[in-house]
């Protein structure tokens, strides 16, 4: 769909979804504040800020997938598609990997336009700004970075594309965050211990797909760039690096190539986090940048990320969701729909039916026993079948309606949690708590006879309506 | 020149507005590796009026955990 960044930028121009700000600002705090208030509106849109003191010409872009409208844009569906439906879609995408590759070379990538291998300082090449009061520094918070295992240097499959927060240190130095199960973690290990830097590349404004695979908890050995191409249906254009052999978007804004300095540690953070809260100083990898390339006119695309909802939020909902769901549906059948947007899934919500009396307990026992829900998920509140687990009003009336308090609500103390989550106590302990709210079945007692208000077929009336308000706004 | 979290006197400019305009200059310390820019707000760059929540001692700083352990070289 979206060959680029730019691509999409115009298409959410022309839906409505872009606007751009023309006055002069200084990066701090007003582009903090364009942030909150882009993702704050209904429909939030798109911004463009192109005129930043001290960086003339030099344009930030934000709030990029910071509502569903844009992420129905991205996905190429209309911008008023319900999420129930955008779920729906993305799993039938998800199942076309791998999409197709193809190598640009290396002169003539767009993203190799300007190349710099000089006098390399990144805070005056790149609009960086503090994104939360409290930050440590200036943060890349949207890249997609890429590494190969050295150990498995030839297997394209094993090169990794993910968001990591990163701190600048210096004109040319930079920490990463890469906890423990991360798979950069695994790249990094594997260098150190043999004590040779691990080359990196920082893409910053791809295409939007990328941007949203490389923060999709994916099987290690599963290609980002070829989920992307899937998703995407179109090919994804790739190029080499200029000091290095990772391969790149060939249509990246920037791309800075680096190597990660073996067996250093240094301070980083405090870091305004996904919970909406502050992570810790801790000590970090660190990495040094040895060439900057990038478009003529480069967009330095970044995430606003401050108390839910913000943009990080809609760009981790549904690619939590759909893993979750494939894993559960492979033993659980019954499972409808999956809805784990909530802060990377401390929060879910299961769609499912009751094969027999007690069941949907045992779901949630099973998305409990996920490798990303062993930690993550907190509370789970199952719903029947015929509740959309996306829309909240039904969700509540499910727990008016249908929840008997002594039976279906249960507390599992002392079970793994996750470190972030601000009740993690002590960090990395947690507990369950599941909500069954589906319809009991036998031989569980049944609710007393209920004669539940039928749905008319509305559908057609729908669509009608829709369309005269349309033209009424017009 | 002093760092506005840590209070070593460990920092120095380390850019300044490409367009040479003198809009901004920016600081880091080595130390702790805080940076600021001096067109920020008076309470994120003036060590008196910062939350001490968000300061660090150089006790602190000696006792970062580390999230990721270095790991032993291969034989």
């Amino acid at each position: 769909m979206y060959r680029d960044l730019r691509d999409f930028l115009a298409k959410l121009e022309q839906e409505g979804q872009l606007v751009r700000i023309k006055d002069e600002i200084l990066p701090e705090p007003a582009i903090r504040e364009i942030g909150r208030a882009s993702v704050d509106l209904p429909n939030g849109p798109a911004v463009l800020i192109e005129n930043i003191k001290g960086h003339p010409g030099k344009k930030v872009a934000l709030n990029v997938h910071g509502s569903w409208a844009n992420i129905a844009l991205m996905m190429g569906l209309d911008k008023n598609t319900p999420v129930k439906e955008q779920f729906f879609n993305f799993l039938d995408k998800w199942d076309k990997y791998p999409g197709e590759t193809k190598f640009i070379d290396k002169d003539k990538a767009p993203c190799h336009e300007v190349v710099i291998k000089d006098n390399i300082n990144i805070v005056e090449m790149l609009p960086m700004f503090r994104i939360n009061k409290w930050d440590s520094g200036m943060f890349f918070s949207k890249a997609s970075v890429v590494t190969k295992d050295p150990d498995d240097a030839d297997n394209f499959d094993t090169q990794n594309v993910g968001t990591y927060r990163m701190q600048v240190m210096g004109k040319d130095l930079v920490g990463i965050q890469a906890l423990g199960f991360h798979d950069i973690a695994r790249h990094i290990t594997h260098a150190e211990e043999v004590n040779k830097p691990l080359p990196i590349a920082v893409c910053l404004g791809v295409d939007p797909v990328l941007t949203f695979m490389a923060s999709t908890p994916i099987n290690y050995n599963l290609s980002e760039y070829k989920y992307a191409a899937a998703i995407n249906g179109i090919p994804m254009e790739l190029t080499k690096c200029v000091t290095c052999d990772l391969d790149v978007p060939a249509c990246a804004e920037y791309v800075l190539e680096g190597e990660i300095i073996p067996r250093v540690r240094v301070p980083e953070g405090p870091f305004g986090e996904f919970p909406g809260s502050y992570s810790g100083t801790r000590l970090q990898s660190q990495f040094r940048v040895k060439c900057i390339t990038h478009r003529k006119n480069p967009i330095f695309e970044n995430l606003f990320m401050g108390r839910p909802w913000t943009e990080i939020d809609y760009l981790m909902g549904l690619n939590t969701c759909v893993p979750l769901y494939k894993q559960m549906k492979e033993t659980m059948p019954e499972i409808v729909a999956v809805n784990a947007m909530y802060q990377h899934g401390l929060t879910a919500i299961v769609s499912t039916g009751n094969r027999f009396g007690g069941y949907a307990k045992s779901v949630a026992f099973r998305l409990a026993s996920t490798p990303h829900g062993i930690s993550y998920c907190k509370n789970i509140i199952l719903v029947g079948p015929d509740v959309d687990p996306f829309n909240l009003e039904q969700v509540m009336w499910s727990l008016s309606a249908r929840v008997r308090p002594a039976k279906d609500v249960i507390v599992i103390p002392n079970t793994p949690g996750m470190p972030l989550d601000p009740t993690s106590e002590p960090a990395g302990m947690g507990a369950k708590f599941i909500i069954d709210a589906t319809e009991p079945t036998a031989p569980d007692v049944v609710l007393r006879d209920t004669r539940l208000i039928d749905n008319p077929d509305s559908k057609g009336y729908e669509k009608i309506i829709a369309d005269l308000q349309k033209a009424v706004a017009k | 020149m002093k760092c506005v979290r840590c209070l070593n006197d460990t920092a120095a400019k380390f850019a300044e507005a490409p367009d040479k305009s003198g809009a901004w200059e920016m600081y880091i310390c080595s130390k702790c590796n805080f940076s600021w820019r001096n067109t920020e707000e008076d309470d994120v760059i003036k060590p008196k009026l910062r939350d001490p929540n968000f300061q660090l001692s150089n006790e602190e700083i000696a006792n970062l955990q580390i999230l990721v352990p270095v790991p032993p070289l291969r034989k």
